[in-house]
């Protein structure tokens, strides 16, 4: 598999004073209609790491290539999907579906089709005209994934793009974009929390470590599709990563606590609070 | 008729009153009536003597000739123009300064106190020297009106401004919008709630704003109109005159910022 996104000792320092080491020397490819998932601890930089393979963050060191070419900024053919949706209250689901070829100042009626089409792909033919806070929160993420597909890009970047939705509806929603992956040979890079949704998604998942993070295990995952989560395989490979992960997670603790840097432990400290529910979650579910 | 029939029919015939639209939308008209009413009675029956009050149906009288007369309309549509200009120069100042100090915190820190600072002056101290400066007219009117819709339209759009999810800038740098596109399809419409609410605040304050430079300074306008015939005994020309501010005022907060809200409420 020829190689998509190639990402190769990226490295991120936040603050001026770099003091905050986010992620260390990551790399790793993922080919042309691949599907990963990237998995780490709460508040490891893994959608930090995903801002940096869309262009809208860049890494201390390090670089992303794109079809071989360095990423600067933000590639047309490079779309996302938001952990919070992302849609404009203001605009109509069409609308919404139309920002990114609006954009692109692809003409009114030829855009309308296209937004159309995007539409019926997720299901929403015939919520043209309604506005985001008149759907379910299952059905704004599906304008998202539209809105995502129909600047027709090689790339799709999900940001924890289940997260904020209720489990049964995510359930249905992996489907169908499991389906939509296998339709349109898109790649797809997805970042999540949820161990479980990594494995049924990806071709193969990418295990980050505790901050900075660097690349723990990158694991294929060969199962045939649709997956069965009770699947022996399944649950072999996800009690394999959650191991790994909470030997991250318990490295964390361990090393805040010997370390004693007041910055750390305010940091981590924020995380906790910020992140509580996620790893709750992350138990919970995983 | 059997008793749950008759209690169902009262009970949709106070829905209809109470909480149907039609009637609902209008039962402030009551009150206001009642209003005038107990007016026109305390002052026909002599209770409040009628160099105090006139009666309401004088003003009505009075204000009926009053909005055939040309000078008459000519001064309130001379302290509108002002008021219109005021806010529009608050406006196109307020708004970029506070779209910015709302995204970057260093401006904000730089200029937001300044200008708490001059809003925790009285606006009409300044008067005083704006007329020495420019003289009694419209520049002095116009600049004292720009003062008092300057604030709640800066805090507001500020607000509003720092309120936008960092997510939606994120989605407009994924779409690749331009900086310009970016402003006017994301943020404006974005920080249009607040800064409706802003604008209407800033319409208030500066009506205020302009009646009393206007009364102080004996500034040709609808505001002096009321000083002059108050002064000189003509009570019911000043309330007629009070009434038609009255109806200008409401008539474009209802108008057009009653229709930019709906706007905003059918996605907010």
């Amino acid at each position: 598999m020829e190689n998509h996104v190639e990402l190769s000792k990226v490295s991120k320092f936040y603050n001026a004073s770099k003091r905050l080491h986010a992620l260390h020397e990551i790399s790793f490819n993922v080919g042309h209609g691949e599907f990963v998932s990237i998995v780490g601890p709460s508040g490891c930089g893994k959608s930090t790491l995903l801002k940096i393979i869309a262009g809208l963050d860049s890494p201390t060191s390090g670089e992303v290539r794109f079809r071989g070419g360095p990423i600067h900024g933000p590639h047309q053919k490079i779309s996302m999907v938001f952990q919070a949706f992302g849609l404009f209250p203001w605009r109509t689901v069409l609308e919404n579906v139309e920002y990114g070829l609006e954009m692109q100042g692809v003409p009114k009626q030829e855009r309308r089709g296209s937004a159309r089409e995007y539409l019926g792909m997720v299901g929403l033919a015939g919520y043209e005209d309604m506005y985001p806070k008149q759907l379910s929160g299952g059905m704004r993420q599906r304008v998202g994934i539209a809105r995502a597909l129909a600047v027709e890009p090689e790339v799709v970047l999900m940001d924890e793009a289940f997260s904020a939705i209720d489990e049964v509806t995510a359930e249905v929603l992996r489907e169908e974009v499991t389906e939509i992956h296998r339709q349109t040979g898109k790649t797809f890079v997805l970042v999540t929390h949820n161990l479980s949704e990594a494995i049924e998604l990806a071709d193969k998942v990418v295990v980050l470590s505790s901050r900075p993070a660097k690349v723990k295990k990158i694991v294929p995952i060969s199962l045939d599709r649709p997956r069965d989560r009770t699947h022996s395989m399944f649950v072999h490979m996800h009690m394999d990563i959650l191991h790994l992960l909470k030997e991250e997670l318990e490295n964390t603790f361990i090393r805040h606590k010997l370390k004693g840097i007041p910055e750390l432990q305010e940091i981590h400290d924020m995380e906790l609070t910020h992140n509580n529910e996620e790893s709750k979650k992350t138990l919970i579910t995983t | 008729m059997s008793v749950e029939k008759q209690k169902a029919i009262a009970l949709s015939m106070t829905e209809m009153v109470f909480s149907g639209n039609r009637f609902a939308n209008y039962l402030w008209i009551f009150p206001l009536a009642f209003g005038f009413a107990v007016w026109e009675i305390v002052t026909r029956i002599g209770l409040v003597p009628s160099s105090n009050l006139p009666t309401f149906s004088s003003v009505l009288v009075v204000f009926l000739a009053s909005i055939q007369n040309q000078t008459f309309l000519l001064r309130i549509g001379y302290s509108f123009m002002n008021l219109v200009c005021g806010l529009l120069l608050a406006f196109s100042i307020a708004l970029p300064l506070a779209f910015v100090a709302g995204s970057k915190n260093n401006f904000d820190l730089t200029l937001t106190p300044i200008i708490m600072l001059f809003g925790a002056l009285p606006d009409l101290s300044f008067l005083p020297l704006l007329v020495l400066w420019l003289g009694p007219g419209s520049a002095a009117a116009v600049i004292m009106a720009s003062v008092a819709g300057f604030f709640p339209i800066y805090f507001t759009v500020r607000e509003g401004t720092r309120s936008i999810p960092r997510e939606l800038f994120e989605v407009t740098s994924i779409f690749k919008s331009d900086r310009f596109s970016t402003f006017t399809k994301m943020v404006l419409p974005a920080i249009s709630p607040h800064m409706f609410s802003g604008l209407r605040l800033a319409y208030d304050f500066a009506w205020e704003i302009i009646i009393a430079i206007e009364i102080a300074t004996r500034m040709a306008g609808i505001g002096d109109f009321i000083d002059g015939n108050v002064s000189s005994g003509s009570l019911a020309s000043g309330f007629a005159a009070i009434l038609a501010i009255a109806i200008v005022a409401i008539v474009v907060d209802r108008a057009f910022f009653g229709s930019l809200e709906s706007w905003t409420k059918r996605w907010a």
